[in-house]
């Protein structure tokens, strides 16, 4: 076919700038590609942070601040024998009654809500008074045992989890003395499904293991809410609830009726969550969404402004054949067709080259990224989920052999989780790349194209003659 | 073929105006051979563009065939041009990566003929002017004799009622400057041409049937076979 036959010669006769304008678009989408997947990938990274921290399903958790014990922690004091001690408490999160459950259930976009009791179980040998530790002391240890609602289990901490072995809690089980432990857990106590577990002296059947997303420093034990209310002391209490919103743009909404149903409560969404969320996974983020956004932008608006000048530039040259072929009866729009057909091969050409740039650049920028890191300060957020069994867990016992035993948290507990990033290229991107490929080659066409219509036949012949 | 009555061509350089064309009356009939001399920058092309249609007057009427251009739209001229009007260069303005054949054959792309027409069309074009075993051959394979016989082919091909030669063997060398005379003289009796032809060359310009000559933008007829003839 004529048209085709003609494009090919006239390009393998510009080549140099056929491979220039094409490798102008190249970069151009290249950079694109690049940068849109580095902004995924730092997207996706964000996201697992927050869903190992809040968990999956839930929109919004609401905690209260701990109530201040005298100096701020729990005294036991020694006494001229040895003591045992096993207790279950909430030491990190304030406690609420369960109906306030129940009244946010109620709340208007609310689709469903669950409580929650994230405790610390803390076992621990106290020496007799002024006595040396007798042989074989072991200091305190700490388990994270978090009460959860059998009733409700797409909501709260065990809805991100992934079953392992055995089964999870059932809607029959609310008062059960039944346990499920993570994976870690279980592998470090040597817990399979059917072993037994004590906590705060009481005794449960593991039925399950679940396996958490990494990085969400879940809680090691889960039993039934009613259990963990019973052995806690906390009858009628939760410390958190699980709040799930009727849709994502129901959730702003949800969180101010919910602050003024309870003012006094810390309301915590996954927006509020990832902007306490800090490091350089933050960075990251907001250098690929803002800096490489413009980047991306200049470098495609680049190579367009390169495309359409070597076209106009290249139109200049051809004067004298435009002219013979206007001479020769061929109208504007058909010799524009045969300019835009060129210029659309290099944007072909250049798309097919920047989606091996840009699918090179991702795997480059992931290959030689650093491990990054999110920070997110556990209390002062006060946001549930695992978030409040890791400040629990955040190393909170400090004990004097033969002296007073303190036990406090720590009011500015920090989580940091360690991310690896990946810049994955999505069909999507390679999509919108090639369209913008295309669609600069059509305006370098459009440019030449203009500059055709200009030209009269006349003109163009006496100007070479 | 042709009727112009009093045609003005005026041309803006900056702040001058050049008239390139002044008061212009002339009829060339159909089959004639019009042969126009003059110096350099005296009208001869600014003429051969107003009845090639690439240029309209700034004043008068052209007619061709008995209609009137200026009444045409631009269209029309351009299908017109494609489908009467045949032309020559000087520089033979061959597209340099096109062969001798798809040369030939980018004439009869604006008429919307089929490719096994265009073909046989080319093929008995390039016969016409002795290049049938070059149609593969790229301009800058050709000397620039054949490079004119390939633009003659293409002007020829699409069958024009007017052939438009502007200096057609100013590029040549004697020998093929009588060659493609001899070329273009007996195209033009065998196949009842209009053939408008401009040159310096006055040995050239004896052989067509009328010479009209350019001086400042007027024209005049110095020489007229036709009434000798009569």
């Amino acid at each position: 076919m004529f048209f085709f036959t003609y494009l090919r010669r006239e390009l393998r006769r510009r080549m140099r700038q056929a491979v220039v304008t094409a490798l102008g678009l190249a970069v151009g989408i290249g950079l694109v590609i690049t940068v849109t997947a580095l902004s995924s990938g730092a997207r996706t990274a964000q996201g697992k942070v927050l869903g190992a921290l809040f968990g999956v399903g839930t929109d919004i958790t609401v905690t209260t601040a701990t109530a201040p014990a005298p100096g701020g922690m729990a005294q036991i004091t020694p006494e001229p024998y040895v003591q045992h001690s096993d207790t279950l408490s909430s030491p990190t999160q304030g406690t609420m009654s369960a109906s306030a459950v129940a009244a946010i259930a109620r709340l208007r976009d609310v689709s469903a809500a669950a409580g929650g009791l994230l405790l610390t179980e803390i076992k621990t040998t106290i020496p007799a008074d002024n006595a040396p530790p007798p042989t074989g002391f072991q200091p305190p240890v700490q388990v994270s045992v978090t009460g959860v609602d059998p009733g409700h289990g797409a909501l709260g901490p065990l809805a991100a989890a992934r079953l392992a072995s055995g089964r999870a809690f059932t809607a029959s089980q609310p008062d059960a003395h039944v346990a499920v432990a993570d994976a870690a857990y279980a592998a470090a106590h040597g817990l399979r499904a059917g072993s037994a577990v004590t906590i705060a002296g009481a005794r449960f059947t593991v039925t399950g293991i679940v396996r958490q997303a990494a990085g969400s420093n879940a809680p090691q034990l889960y039993i039934p809410l009613a259990r963990a209310q019973a052995l806690s002391g906390l009858d009628g209490k939760v410390n958190t609830v699980y709040v799930q919103a009727a849709s994502a743009a129901d959730v702003a909404a949800v969180t101010g009726e919910i602050s003024r149903l309870l003012p006094s409560a810390t309301v915590t969404n996954s927006a509020s969550l990832a902007n306490s969320v800090t490091g350089s996974l933050k960075t990251t983020a907001q250098l690929a969404s803002s800096l490489g956004t413009w980047l991306a932008v200049l470098a495609l608006l680049a190579s367009v402004a390169v495309a359409s000048l070597l076209t106009v530039a290249a139109v200049g040259r051809r004067v004298r054949e435009f002219g013979t072929l206007k001479a020769l009866g061929w109208r504007s729009g058909r010799i524009t067709a045969q300019v835009m057909g060129e210029t659309l091969a290099m944007g072909i050409a250049g798309a097919a080259a920047g989606v091996a740039l840009g699918l090179g650049g991702a795997a480059a920028a992931a290959a030689v990224a650093p491990k990054l890191t999110a920070t997110v300060q556990t209390s002062n957020t006060g946001q549930g989920g695992f978030g409040g069994g890791l400040s629990a867990g955040g190393g909170i016992f400090h004990g004097t052999v033969g002296g007073p035993v303190q036990a406090f948290a720590n009011p500015n507990a920090t989580h940091t989780v360690a991310v690896p990033f990946t810049a994955p290229v999505t069909v999507g991107a390679i999509v919108v790349a090639v369209t913008l490929a295309i669609a600069a080659a059509l305006i370098a066409g459009a440019a030449g194209g203009w500059r055709i219509s200009q030209l009269r036949p006349a003109q163009a012949l006496a100007r070479v003659a | 073929m042709y009727e112009l009555s009093n045609v003005t061509k005026n041309y803006q350089k900056g702040r001058r105006t050049i008239a390139a064309l002044r008061g212009v009356s002339l009829v060339i009939g159909d089959g004639e051979w019009l042969a126009v001399q003059g110096r350099t920058g005296h009208g001869k092309s600014t003429l051969l563009q107003v009845l090639g249609t690439l240029d309209r007057p700034s004043t008068g009427t052209v007619s061709f065939a008995g209609r009137d251009l200026a009444q045409l739209r631009e269209a029309h001229v351009t299908r017109l041009r494609a489908e009467s009007i045949g032309f020559i260069f000087q520089a033979f303005n061959l597209v340099p990566t096109l062969s001798a054949a798809e040369n030939v054959e980018s004439a009869l792309i604006p008429l919307g003929a089929r490719p096994a027409q265009r073909r046989r069309r080319v093929t008995a074009a390039l016969e016409s002017v002795g290049l049938a075993d070059r149609a593969r051959h790229l301009p800058s394979e050709l000397s620039g004799g054949q490079q004119q016989r390939v633009a003659i082919a293409r002007a020829l091909v699409k069958e024009p009622r007017v052939l438009l030669a502007d200096e057609p063997t100013g590029n040549l060398d004697e020998d093929t400057r009588d060659e493609i005379t001899a070329l273009l003289e007996k195209l033009w009796r065998d196949l009842g041409l209009t053939l408008v032809l401009v040159t310096h060359d006055s040995a050239v310009a004896r052989r067509a049937q009328r010479v009209a000559i350019m001086h400042k933008g007027r024209l005049s007829i110095r020489h007229d076979t036709r009434r000798a003839a009569q």
